[in-house]
């Protein structure tokens, strides 16, 4: 049993990801339909529906919002997830740590590491946390403040460790701590 | 409204400027991360290769010592050739900056200082920048064989005679990032970026 306040903040957050995610994609296919012929998973044709990836998050994320779709939407979010993992894991296998991972938008080439894998398995769980049953509580003001700043601050916050993960942990790690 | 939700309202506001900061710090970290790349390791030209044994050359100092560039030395010392000129006034303005790295380094690092020309024009531009105690050679050959085109130049040599790196050094920053250049075992500003990215 998840509070609805707390259910409805992590519905709102997660859609946003998937909402952006495909914005991302969308803003140019061409960079992403390569991206995924580089991760050498699929067949060479499966490349060509590459449109599909983003609509699909599209929809995903636009179905995590209305009640009835959602346990659909969790179901879609998450296999949708646990295949970036796998595709991320099993290149990572293959040794390729210099394969961009296509998350991002164009101008952006970052490579894929073994901390992407983890993250998506932390999304997955969540949204499996999401099926769980709400709990009939009646909402008020305090609880649109917490949906509305919770799902800012946790954007926010994302986007730091993202950050923090992908492009300075890395050159920090080189530069080998203070002298 | 009770104090718990005002309390709770003003919390909100503070948490999401606090995570604002965080990302705004992050992204400032990135950019400085950019900054402090080995930007001396910048090459001019070609020929000269950064991780391959440098010329080897016999030069005397003003005060007659010989100094062996370029060969493996026995103390574990590196040498770093700086080559200047009295008539260079970038040069002037980096002598400060060298002087105290001499005496930051010098426990790993020897500093040699050449040019070329006239002696005795030498000897009092030495003089007057007070270099009394840096090895000062003037020899055209050692400008020659590391390739110099502008100044102030510098190379530097680990303790096996290899080059590890060499550049233009406008600035103490430049003249730091050939320390680091070699500490990070990178040749050049680009291999550092491919090999942190």
């Amino acid at each position: 049993m998840i509070d609805p306040a707390i259910g409805a903040l992590l519905a709102g957050a997660l859609a946003l990801l998937f909402v952006s995610a495909a914005f991302h994609k969308l803003r140019n296919l061409q960079h992403f339909a390569q991206a995924l012929r580089a991760y050498r998973v699929l067949p060479e044709w499966a490349a060509a529906m590459a449109w599909l990836v983003p609509l699909l998050e599209l929809t995903v994320g636009a179905s995590l919002l209305a009640r009835g779709s959602r346990p659909g939407a969790c179901a879609a979010g998450a296999a949708l997830l646990l295949a970036y993992a796998a595709a991320i894991a099993i290149n990572l296998q293959r040794g390729r740590r210099d394969l961009a991972c296509g998350c991002g938008g164009p101008d952006e080439r970052r490579p894929i590491a073994p901390w992407m894998v983890w993250r998506n398995l932390l999304l997955a769980g969540l949204l499996a946390a999401l099926l769980l049953p709400w709990s009939g509580r009646p909402m008020n003001g305090a609880d649109a403040l917490t949906i509305g700043a919770g799902t800012a601050v946790a954007a926010l916050l994302y986007m730091s460790l993202e950050q923090l993960l992908d492009r300075v942990a890395p050159r920090t790690a080189l530069l080998g701590g203070p002298r | 409204m009770t104090a718990l939700a005002v309390s709770n309202a003003v919390l909100w506001v503070l948490v999401l400027v606090l995570a604002a900061v965080v990302l705004a710090l992050v992204r400032q970290v990135g950019v400085l991360h950019e900054r402090i790349a080995p930007a001396g390791a910048l090459m001019l030209n070609r020929g000269l290769t950064v991780g391959e044994p440098g010329p080897v050359l016999e030069v005397a100092d003003l005060e007659g010592h010989t100094h062996q560039v370029g060969v493996a030395r026995g103390d574990g010392r590196s040498t770093l050739l700086l080559f200047v000129s009295p008539t260079c006034p970038v040069c002037k303005t980096l002598l400060p900056a060298i002087k105290s790295s001499r005496k930051d380094e010098r426990g790993w690092m020897d500093v040699i200082l050449a040019s070329d020309g006239d002696t005795s024009e030498q000897r009092e531009f030495v003089r007057a920048q007070g270099l009394d105690g840096i090895p000062y050679v003037v020899s055209a050959a050692l400008g020659l064989a590391y390739q110099v085109s502008r100044l102030p130049f510098a190379a530097l040599l680990d303790e096996q005679g290899i080059l590890r790196a060499r550049g233009l050094v406008n600035s103490r920053e430049h003249l730091e990032s050939l320390f680091e250049a070699k500490r990070l075992g990178v040749a050049s500003l680009q291999e550092y970026f491919s090999g942190a990215v």
